[in-house]
């Protein structure tokens, strides 16, 4: 390997602390720009959207594992906290705590056996639960979540925090939205993500070196699944309506799709990649009637040639100019 | 003299990486027809590399593997193979699930001869392994396994043999059949590239010796009075 | 009871059907090949639709629709499968799964969304005991040992089959012999997609089919896969009359957990399992 600073080799961290804000007030800019020209529950939609493809790139493109299964805490968020505004309280925080606490502790259960499997095991299943806990949504425990019918609920007014109003409630999703950026930010700078990072290049040498790869795997799988359950508790409160198809496993095509797009292991990726599939499929589809034919036809076409998507493209246009540049100066 | 011996293989200056690690640097050598030349030299020194690197598996990033006039580099192993080379590797794998006579089989349906020719040249040499004939080739010891490979390798006539340490882990009465091998095939003119760390072989049965040493090629010997000197090659071990 | 034994079987039948071609892919391929429950549907929907040309005659049509197939999934492995050769595996299955949905559009833009049933061609049933069995599913059972039977014969005796055999434990071994080891995977790959659509066209008369078949089919089927073990003949026999039982079982239990309490069992296979899908 080619000698890369380590972490604790670049910038310090107060510059580095400073670089971070930066960055969200810039990602904060641009949503805001785009609530003036864009419909606003659209721009909502794609803070949530985001934090669950956020959630999926750590697993996917960090680490390098990909699961077909995603959806499965994206959905249980949603239903925990709809039947918590439902059942237990109309409290929004409580229905987010406990939602996220039921996602959590699937994540734990589950992780600890599914960690151990490689590639396509691990992403089948994963997709096998996924579609357990669909079927539950839909039939198994149609009693508690009116199977088809969907869930509907609704959360009180907290202070000025009122779901119901549109500019706040953007106000709220855009600061989650950012607080899950800023948490994935300083994950993936600390050691613990090039940790994450290096078991991706090369898990043997990691579990070479002494490490617990499979504390780490873990450790992963469940932060990935509790902020895709936070993606759902946001859903439910903001829709006020949950159904079972947000668990239906094919969803999690438009995560991968949307990573894709983007370039997978980068943040800003995600987010690129969260936001132009959702403008993508929102304008599409109600000017296509084929969609799912373009859809997998754009599919193949970023497989096989743009696999790095936007940010790979972005990186490589950097270097070519700053190469021009130097040629020209030589 | 007479008519000089037409190069049946010429390599010229390759080089071969594994990502950034450069393993072999500028290797050049040369194969007469019905030569057997050995390659020593100590493990790590790319040996391997280099025999994977001219049958095809490794592509080199420079260089020139000029095959009886025909430049081959890059070509993939099948090709290479197509063209009558033939390579028989270190680990002395076998196809393990299927029987020894299909491991033949496979070898005669390849290079398109009888199945039968091939399996009683075996035979012929081997009386024993007319018994392993339907045997799973996976339950064979070291020894029969590197017979076999060879034999597998020798099917269809190939006109060069690439053989990377026949003799390795064998007991020495096992050796002995190797050797024995070696010398039929030097006796039938089989051009050979081997690598081998065994030197009583090596000097017994070399028509020349190149040495390795760190992806280099250090040395080239071809006096028969230096061929024999046993100890001196000892020191490039 | 007799009666769900015999559906388990006959739900095996087609899930061994469906399983052998994505066992075999992912065996010499190392590829999830999810574009092999677009082959499966499409192949069963140009039975449905030669069956009637072809004055109801069973056998030929469906004859004539694995024949039909073989292009398609000759095309989908040369233009798509073999670009994913050593790809990661992430690409695959996004690859795959885009020729699934386009296959799916297809078929619902051609055909539309409507099931469409096709009739036992049979019709004919046996007693046994106090139970009326149908005989079509018996011949399906028993079409389904019979390929179980052929495999084994081809991959022990024919040539391509030792091939493939060899090439899956010693892939260079086979190449330094002058092999197209690509070419041989092709030609398993054509066998066993054209399995999937005599399993898809068999079952036709048992189930209504519909576009999404191939996905659903497809759930089952990674997990008759995974606990048979990916690339093992024998274990996928096994494990796809197992979860063929599971499935008719539950069905007569608890009807709405049928498809699901394969994922269960899948998950309690998967706990206790702890062999070569591991790290």
């Amino acid at each position: 390997m080619s000698a890369k600073p380590t972490i604790s080799e670049s910038s310090p961290s107060g510059a580095k602390k400073g670089r971070v804000l930066l960055e969200l007030a810039l990602i904060a800019a641009c949503f805001l720009v785009m609530a003036i020209f864009v419909r606003l529950y659209w721009v909502v939609d794609f803070c949530i959207f985001c934090i669950l493809v956020l959630s999926f790139d750590l697993l996917y493109g960090y680490m390098g594992r990909l699961t077909f299964g995603h959806v499965l805490y994206y959905g249980t968020g949603g239903y925990v906290a709809s039947l918590v505004l439902v059942h237990l309280s109309p409290n929004p925080f409580l229905a987010i705590a406990v939602g996220v606490a039921s996602g959590t502790l699937i994540a734990v259960v589950l992780g600890s056996i599914l960690v151990r499997l490689r590639d396509a095991p691990f992403a089948l299943s994963n997709l096998a639960f996924n579609q357990i806990g669909f079927w539950l949504a839909n039939a198994g425990l149609q009693d508690y979540t009116e199977g088809e019918d969907g869930l509907s609920s609704m959360a009180e007014s907290i202070g000025f925090l009122d779901f119901t109003s549109q500019p706040v409630a953007f106000g709220f999703m855009l600061v989650c939205m950012l607080l899950v950026f800023w948490l994935l930010r300083t994950f993936t700078l600390s050691p613990y993500g090039v940790m994450v990072r290096s078991i991706k290049e090369n898990e043997e040498r990691v579990k070479f070196l002494g490490y617990s790869t499979y504390f780490y795997k873990w450790l992963t799988f469940v932060v990935c699944g509790s902020l895709a359950t936070f993606a759902g508790t946001l859903y439910a409160l903001y829709y006020g309506f949950v159904a079972p198809n947000l668990l239906n496993p094919f969803g999690n095509i438009e995560i991968i799709f949307a990573v894709l797009i983007g370039g997978a292991g980068n943040l800003f990726g995600a987010l690129a990649g969260g936001v132009v599939f959702k403008l993508m499929s929102n304008y599409l589809a109600t000017a296509i009637s084929r969609w799912e034919l373009l859809m997998g036809v754009l599919l193949l076409i970023l497989v096989f040639r743009f696999k790095r998507g936007l940010t790979g493209y972005a990186i490589d246009l950097r270097l070519r100019i700053s190469r021009r540049r130097a040629a020209e100066e030589a | 003299m007479g008519k000089g011996k037409r190069d049946l293989l010429d390599i010229d200056g390759i080089e071969v990486a594994y990502g950034h690690a450069k393993v072999l640097h500028d290797v050049s050598l040369r194969l007469d027809e019905g030569e057997m030349v050995f390659i020593v030299g100590r493990n790590g020194a790319g040996k391997t590399t280099l025999l994977k690197t001219i049958c095809g598996l490794l592509k080199p990033t420079a260089g020139r593997i000029v095959y009886q006039g025909q430049d081959i580099l890059g070509w993939p192993a099948e090709s290479v193979a197509r063209q009558g080379i033939r390579f028989v590797a270190q680990e002395k794998k076998v196809f393990a699930d299927l029987t020894v006579k299909g491991n033949i089989e496979l070898a005669a349906y390849a290079s398109g001869e009888d199945v039968e020719r091939a399996v009683n040249r075996l035979t012929e040499l081997y009386p024993r392994f007319d018994e392993f004939l339907n045997r799973k080739a996976g339950g064979l010891s070291g020894g029969q396994r590197e017979i076999l490979l060879i034999s597998r390798a020798l099917v269809g006539d190939p006109k060069l043999l690439l053989v990377d340490e026949p003799t390795e882990g064998l007991a020495a009465i096992v050796i002995e059949e190797i050797f024995r091998i070696l010398d039929e095939m030097k006796a039938r003119k089989v051009s050979a590239f081997i690598v081998e760390q065994n030197l009583s072989v090596v000097s017994q049965l070399a028509d020349r010796i190149y040495i390795m040493k760190e992806g280099k090629i250090i040395r080239e010997i071809r006096e028969k009075n230096q061929i024999a000197k046993t100890d001196e090659l000892e020191g490039y071990l | 009871m007799l009666a769900t034994i015999v559906y388990g079987f006959t739900i095996g039948a087609i899930l061994y059907f469906f399983s052998i071609g994505l066992s075999i892919t992912f065996g010499t391929l190392q590829i999830v090949n999810f574009a092999h429950a677009m082959v499966y549907a499409v192949g069963v929907y140009l039975f449905i639709t030669f069956l009637p040309w072809l004055g109801g005659v069973y056998p030929l049509a469906a004859a004539l629709a694995v024949v039909a197939m073989i292009p398609v999934a000759y095309v989908v492995e040369r233009f798509i499968i073999r670009r994913l050769y050593g790809e990661s595996l992430d690409y695959a299955i996004i690859a795959t799964y885009a020729v699934l949905l386009i296959g799916t559009d297809l078929i619902k833009w051609i055909w539309g969304t409507l099931p469409q049933p096709v009739r036992d061609p049979v019709g004919a049933y046996i007693q046994v005991g106090e139970v009326d069995l149908p005989v079509y599913r018996v011949i399906v059972v028993a079409s389904a040992v019979a390929v179980f039977l052929g495999l084994r014969v081809f991959f022990k005796r024919s040539i391509i089959g030792k091939i493939v055999v060899a090439a899956l434990e010693d892939r260079d071994g086979v190449r330094c012999l002058g092999l197209n080891v690509n070419k041989y995977f092709s030609i398993v790959f054509l066998i066993g997609s054209s399995l999937a659509v005599l399993g898809g066209v068999l079952y036709a008369p048992i189930a209504t089919s519909e576009p999404y078949m191939g996905f659903h089919i497809l759930l089952v089927a990674f997990a008759v896969v995974i606990v048979g073990g990916m690339g093992n003949l024998t274990g996928t026999f096994i494990s796809a009359f197992v979860l063929g039982m599971v499935i008719a079982i539950t069905a007569r239990l608890w009807s709405p957990a049928a498809d699901t309490m394969v994922f269960v069992v899948m998950a309690i296979v998967l706990i206790f399992k702890r062999s070569d899908t591991q790290e």
